[in-house]
Formats: C-alpha cells, structure tokens, sequence
C-alpha cells in the first residue's frame, strides 16, 4: 500500500470530518471563481460603455477576494488540523515515521485541494451565470447570456488557489515536526479561566472609541493629513473594539453574577459562567465579526445610497426629459419632430423658458463660482413667473411670490450650499441703466433647468425681469417632459445623433444612463463583497460555536444527569449563542451607522441615504438572525445526540 | 416503614436486532427508608445499569420501578426532569462537575435549579460544608482540585436538596483509603444523623462494610444478600469477603 492510497483512504474513511473543511474551501473557491468570471464576461463588458473604470473596481475587489480566500481556507485549515493531532499522535505512537506521516498529511491536503477546486469551479460557472443576470439587470441591459466558460477566469483560479493549496499542504506536512507527542494528545485540553473584567480599561475602551471618531470628524486640509487620520482612526477603531470585548463584556457577565439573588436561579448561572470561561478566547473573533460587520454594512450601505439616488441625480442633472437652447426655428421645429414622432413616450408638457443672461457684483456672498472676479460674476435671471410655469410642468408644488427687489436663488448642482449661504444676502446685478441690488429671502433646493457653468440662477419680481428684458433679450430655453422618459432610449438616440451642438441639447435618458451603469457596477461589486464578507462573519461563529458545542456536550450531559430539563438547555444554549452573535452585531450596527455619519458630513454620500441605509442594516441583520438561527439549531442536534 | 424504591421484574436488554446482550434479568429489589445498601459483583454484572434505571437516566426494557411510591415509567422527559432534581441525589464515578462553576455554584446547582432562595442557599452550604470537610475549597475550580475532595464535592451536591434517596455509584474508587474512609464516614452519618436513604454501587468490600444490607449481582440477576443486622463492621467485613470468594472469578475485583 503506497503512502498516496492511505491518504486517499482516510479521506473516503473520514468523509464526514472532512466534509467541513472541504466545504470553506469549496466556498472560497466558488466566490472567487464566480466573481474572476464577472470581470472577465464579455457580456458584462458590452453592457458598460465606461469598462475601464469598471476594470479596474473589478481588479481591485478581486485583490480583496484573494486575501479574504487566503485567510479564510487558513482558518479553516488550522481548524481542521487541531481535530486531527490525536489521530496524527496514534500514528507516531504505532511507530509510523515523522517524515511518513508528514507526507501522508501533505498528499491528503492536495488531493482535498484538487477536488474542491474542481467542485468550486463547477459551481461557480452556473453561480456566475446566475450573478452575471443579477448585474446586467442593474444595469438594466437586455443581453442573451451564453453558457461559455471563460478560460481567463479558469486560468485565474487554478494559478492562485494552488499556491494556497501548496501553502497549506506545507503546513499540514509540518505539524507533525511542531508538536511533541505528548503534546498531540492534549490537543483538545487548551487552558481556558476565567477572566476579570477590569471597568477602568471598559471605560478607556469607549474613550478611544469616541475619540477615534472625534478625529475624522475634524476639518482635513490635505491629502497627507489624511491618511494620516484615517490610519490613527483604525488603529483606535480596532484597539477600542477589542478592549471593549475583553473588558467591557466580561465586566457585563461579571455585574450580572454580583445580583446573587436573581443570578443563581434556574440554569441561566451556568450559562453566564460557560460564556465568561470561554471569553478570553472569543474576543478576538467577536472582535473580528464585529469589524467586518461593520465593514460589509458600510459597503452595501454606499452602494445601495448611490444606487438609490441614481433617479434622484439624473433628475437633479436633467430636469426636463428634453431641453436644449432655441437656436433658430429650423432645428427648434426638427427637434421638436423628433420628439413628437414618439408615440410612446407622449409629451406631458411643454415650455418656453426665458433666461437673461447678465453679470452681478457678489461679493457679499459667502461664496461664488471660482474663475470669475467677485464683482462680476455672470448670472441667470428667471422671472417668478417661469418659475412657477417650471414648478407646474414638473408636477411640484413649490411656488415663489416676489415683489420689488426681493429675489430667490436656486441650490448651484453638485455644492453643498445652504439657506445660510444666501438668505438675507444680496448681489448687485448689473445692467446698461441703475444697477439693481437685490436681497435673497428663499433658497431652493430642486433644480428648474440644466446645467451650464455658471450655474447661479436667480429669481427676481414681475418688474425687476421686465425692466432687464427692456435691455436685452432673454435666450429661451424649450424644454419636453414626456412620460416613461426613462425608456425613451430611441429618440433620445435620434436627437443626439442631430447636429445640435450649438444648442445645448441635454437629454435625461442619456444622463440616467450614464449615471446607472456606474452606480450599478458599484452596488454590485459592494454587494458582492458584502456578501462574501457575510458568509465569512456568519461561518466563522458558526464554526466555532459547533466546536464548542462539540467540547460542551459532556457539561450538557451532566446537566441533564442532575435534572435539567431538554428545555432549559435549549434556552441555555439559544442565550448563550444570542450573546457571542448578539453582541458583535450590535457593535457592528453602531460603527457603521457612526462611519456612514461621517461619510454624510463630508458630503460623500447624500443626505436622503437615510432609507437605503437602514435597508442595508435590516438586511444585514435579517442574514444573520438566519445564521443565528441554524447555529442555535446545529448546537442542539450535537448537545441532544 | 415506607419503601423508597420497589422493583418488581426488572429487564434491560441492549442492543438491537440480531445482536442483544441481557445487562439485567428479573430484578425484585426493595429498599426501605433509612436503609443503607450496597451493590456488589463483578464487572459486568449489571450493577450500574441498575443505578443508572434506579437515577432515571436510563430506561428499563421491561418491569416496574417505582420510588418513593411513584411509578417512573409512565413520566415525561419534563417531569423525570423535576423528579431527578427533587428526590435523587447522584454521587457519579466521574464526579460530573462542572470545570466552569467554583465548588460552591457546583454544590448550588441543584438548589438553583429548583429556585431557592439565594439566603437559603448559602445557609445550606455553610451547614455541609464542614461535614464533608470542603470549606476551604469553595471558592476552587474542579480543576485545581484532587480527586478526594472532587468525590466530596459531588457527594455535596447530592445530598444538598436533601433528597429521598441517594444513589453512590463506585464513589470510593478514585481515592486513596484516608479520603474514601472519610466519604464513607460522612455518608454513613448522613444515613445514621438525617435518615438518608442510600444505594451505593462499589468494588470494594471495606466500602460495602458500612453497609446495612449488601445484595450481590452477578450476570444480570440477584445472587444474594448480606443483612448486617448487629454484627460488628470488621465481622460484617469478613462476610462481604466470604461472599466474593464464591463468586470465583470475582476475586480479581475484589482487591
């Protein structure tokens, strides 16, 4: 019998010991295989016209995916070999040479590598079909998808997962040079005790919490500054989150053991004192899944926000579905064929926006466009009247009323200008005749007409407008909203193949586009990450809660033998497993509730992500009850047995 | 006076299908309160099987067994539960402590369990711990412990909720002979002092010597029994001995 066959043997024998560790490689496998082939799918690179940018989102998480891989099938595999050191013990002990038994590991780990990485690449061809759906219909494209395997993606797989697979059998051949043989034996007998929870070192870790996000919340000039920051920032983040499991849950555990008298009633005691013998070694990984929690929430949380303020953005972008600058009757008359023609997407209303153009002093703004000198800024008069007529067509309600020289400003796009910045402020406008200073009392935050630099549009009175109109004529702005605008994808082709440059033409189903297809990749690499990291957070507590039950069910047997009931150990177990997921979760749920805050006060994303947000937080939680849920149940089912 | 245990034909059989193995045969066995009786026999003969039928922790095949009057047979998983923890108190071979739990949150578990009063509590442990010689060790881990004052421990345990009936199974047979003869001492006061009813399981026959009545077991029936009535414990001693010399093969354990 060849070393080889023996080792085939104890896996065909063992196959259910086994199974576990296969299955976390089989799963790396599967996420990365699965998401190489999105970023080498030619049917997702026809969906995005942008793909650099793209290619590059896609290089960048795959980078993520290799090191989550990496220590993912290392845990996993330190796992596995800790169940295995009494067997490789029993072998040494029959005389079975070291170097023998080294080999024999060494040929084992290869062949469960070979075989998860054939089984990983099998699932992932159908999953990436599958998620290639999912992106192209965030994208909203319509592409028939093949059932090609991508040899690039095959390639990309084999080459990295057999370097790890390499790395590990190396390891599995050296575990048995790095233990005496008294010591395989006691490898189930680790020390646990029980630790103190000192309150001070509790409280210093809340300090340097708060701290950690005092810091990023404090203005930042430059880009050194920065990173400067956001590293001090991560250390305190880390730092605070582990001492606040080592101390602060112990002293938790502890304080409730002080109220003897509620404390020593029914089982929950035996419960509290398993949970606090146990904490020294949970704290890195409650730790650890309270982290990327957070990291996954905030992930999902920036996707999902950018995605929903997708329609918001092109709206904001391209208010009207068409709008372009008269520029003589021909092209006004060609253009407005065009978009009749459309039986589909009927026009709802139509409009002739006045706009005159004039320069104003303003320097008593807090502030103003830059390249242009403060006293002669150029600016767009529109009288309340348009307003209003825009406001109508729009379908909003929002209405001005403006007499004399009172005067509302509209919010400039992309700024994060507030009613602070202009109400109770004037500008002067200029005209051939008296100069007119004019005083802000609203500010409006809906756009009324597209962009173009200067982007300072100013309301002004009945009066004021015709006395500017006496001077100059306005250029008009004819603007089309038609309904379903979204879809429009023909004339707005049609109108932006028309020699219109002269005119300004903005279409909205153009900008929607553009704006979707990044927001939609972006959703999903974050998604798709977030995912990953969910299953890895969920896996990893799930792992070593079945370990726990395994070592626990002696303790549970005792119980039983003194009269504890099925019950009270079900509950036992469901409160003690409500704590090791509980807690991480809800420290998870503040950091990144805390990050996102700060990710709002610097702008980066809006201040409507509130919904999307809380989605993203629901969801994350709901997953994860679910893995509560099936730990609790697997706990039993060991502990019943 | 009242029988805490009456058995009448009991039967377990393990195994199924094919290969059975017979643990007890016909086993008619009544203990009065306030006896003190021993088990004895050989390995084998199916003296923990019937300890553990006796504890409630494993089923009997067929028969009847009732304790204190109570037929255990008939009971849900939720009421053996609560039978377990009021009227039997169990001295393991392995002790069954739990490493996790000081001696005393050990010696409380079945008192917690039943929601005493923590004053009550505390009141119980003082009052034991002196007789079972554990006041210094309280505040102890099972692991910082030797194994006479882990069987000590238990014995603790067992008798804290006072219980009809204690069930001892080989609670000498991890201890030198200074730390057994002071368990057997506690528990012979604990029959004498607080008319504990007692059934203990051993190997050993000096232990079976503290003893009212011993009942002898070999391959799954009752063999015999010893019925110390006035005799001394060393001449009681010497019967137990002359008994397992019949059993021949048994000598072995004896010793």
């Amino acid at each position: 019998m060849t070393l080889f066959s023996v080792a085939r043997k104890n896996i065909a024998g063992n196959f259910k010991s086994y199974l576990l560790y296969l299955v976390s490689m089989v799963f790396s496998i599967v996420i990365y295989f699965t998401f190489v082939s999105l970023q080498y799918s030619t049917e997702i690179a026809s969906a995005i016209q942008s793909s650099r940018g793209v290619q590059s989102i896609f290089l960048q998480a795959s980078i993520l995916l290799i090191l989550f891989a990496a220590v993912f099938i290392w845990y996993s595999s330190s796992f596995f070999n800790r169940r295995r050191k009494k067997e490789i013990g029993l072998y040494s002990l029959l005389g079975v040479r070291k170097r023998t038994i080294g080999w024999m590991m060494f040929y084992e780990n290869m062949i469960m590598g070979a075989l998860a990485l054939a089984v990983g690449i099998v699932i992932g061809a159908l999953l990436s079909k599958l998620f290639t759906l999912m992106m192209l219909r965030l994208l909203d494209s319509a592409v028939e998808i093949s059932f090609a395997l991508s040899p690039a993606a095959i390639g990309n797989t084999v080459i990295v997962f057999a370097i790890l697979i390499v790395v590990t059998s190396i390891r599995a051949y050296l575990l048995i040079y790095r233990f005496r043989l008294i010591e395989l034996f006691q490898a189930e007998k680790q020390a646990e005790s029980r630790p103190k929870g000192s309150p001070i070192v509790a409280i210093l870790a809340v300090v340097v919490l708060a701290a950690s996000y005092w810091l990023i919340l404090q203005p930042i000039a430059t880009s050194q500054q920065f990173s400067i920051t956001l590293l001090v920032f991560m250390i305190g983040v880390i730092s605070g989150t582990y001492l606040l499991f080592r101390f602060g849950a112990v002293r938790f555990l502890l304080v409730l053991a002080k109220n003897k008298a509620s404390y020593y009633q029914g089982v929950r005691f035996v419960g509290a004192a398993q949970l606090l013998f146990r904490m020294a070694g949970h704290v890195r990984m409650l730790t650890v899944v309270s982290l990327l929690s957070a990291v996954t929430i905030i992930a999902v949380s920036i996707g999902a926000s950018a995605y929903y303020e997708i329609e918001r953005e092109a709206a904001r972008t391209a208010p009207f579905s068409y709008a372009h600058l008269s520029k003589g009757d021909k092209l006004d008359a060609e253009i407005e064929r065009v978009i009749t023609a459309d039986k589909e997407h009927p026009i709802i209303a139509k409009l002739d926006i006045p706009i005159l153009g004039t320069t104003a002093d303003a320097s008593e703004l807090a502030v103003v466009p830059s390249k242009f000198t403060v006293q002669d800024v150029p600016v767009k008069l529109m009288s309340a009247a348009t307003f209003n007529a825009i406001a109508d067509a729009l379908g909003r309600d929002e209405q001005v009323r403006l007499t004399g020289l009172e005067a509302a400003i509209v919010q400039p796009l992309d700024t994060d200008h507030a009613s602070d910045d202009y109400v109770g402020r004037s500008i002067t406008l200029k005209q051939a005749g008296e100069d007119r200073n004019v005083t802000f009392g609203r500010f409006i935050d809906e756009r009324v007409m597209n962009w173009s630099f200067p982007d300072l549009i100013v309301v002004v009175s009945e009066e004021l407008y015709g006395e500017f109109a006496r001077q100059s004529a306005p250029a008009i702005y004819k603007a089309y909203k038609v309904e379903d605008e979204r879809s429009a994808r023909a004339t707005s082709e049609a109108l932006l193949g028309l020699d219109a440059k002269e005119a300004e033409l903005t279409v909205h189903y153009a900008e929607y586009r553009g704006i979707l297809e990044a927001g939609g990749v972006n959703l999903f690499v974050l998604g798709f990450l977030g995912l990953v990291f969910m299953a890895a957070t969920g896996s990893i507590i799930y792992f070593k809660q079945l370990t726990e039950a395994q070592s626990d069910s002696s303790r549970y047997a005792i119980l039983r033998n003194i009269g504890v009931s099925r019950r009270e150990i079900s509950i036992s177990i469901a409160m003690q497993s409500l704590f090791v997921f509980g807690l991480p979760l809800a420290v998870g749920i503040l950091h990144s509730a805390l990050f996102l805050q700060v990710l709002m006060n610097f702008n980066l994303i809006g201040k409507e992500a509130t919904i999307p947000i809380v989605m993203s937080i629901a969801a994350y939680a709901i997953i994860y009850t679910g893995y509560y849920g099936l730990t609790v149940q697997s706990c039993r089912r060991i502990v019943e047995a | 006076m009242k029988n805490v245990i009456e058995t009448t034909n009991v039967t377990k059989v393990y195994g199924a299908k094919g290969i059975v193995s017979t643990a007890l045969e016909h086993i008619d066995l009544t203990v009065r309160e306030g006896e003190f009786v021993g088990i004895m026999g050989p390995s084998g003969s199916g003296k923990s099987t019937l300890l553990n039928l006796l504890a409630t922790i494993d089923q009997s095949t067929s028969g009847d067994i009732r304790i204190d009057g109570t037929d255990i047979l008939g009971m849900s998983e939720k009421q053996l539960s609560t039978f377990r923890r009021e009227k039997i108190g169990f001295i393991f071979q392995d002790y069954n402590l739990l490493d996790t739990l000081t001696v005393k949150e050990n010696i409380w578990l079945p008192l917690a369990l039943s929601r005493t009063p923590i004053g009550e509590m505390e009141r119980r442990v003082d009052e034991i711990a002196d007789k079972f010689g554990i006041r210094g060790i309280l505040d102890k881990y099972p692991t910082q412990l030797s194994g006479g004052q882990k069987q000590r421990t238990a014995a603790s345990r067992a008798i804290i909720a006072r219980p009809r009936l204690i069930l001892a199974d080989e609670p000498t047979g991890a201890l030198d002979s200074k730390s057994a003869t002071d368990l057997l001492d506690s528990l012979q006061g604990l029959n004498r002092q607080d008319k504990a009813t007692i059934l203990m399981v051993t190997h050993d026959a000096y232990a079976a010597s503290y003893c009212t009545r011993v009942l002898f077991l070999k391959d799954g029936r009752l063999f015999t029994e010893l019925v110390k009535g006035d005799a001394t414990r060393q001449a009681f001693f010497k019967k137990v001995l002359d008994v397992l010399n019949v059993f021949g093969g048994g000598v072995n354990d004896v010793i």
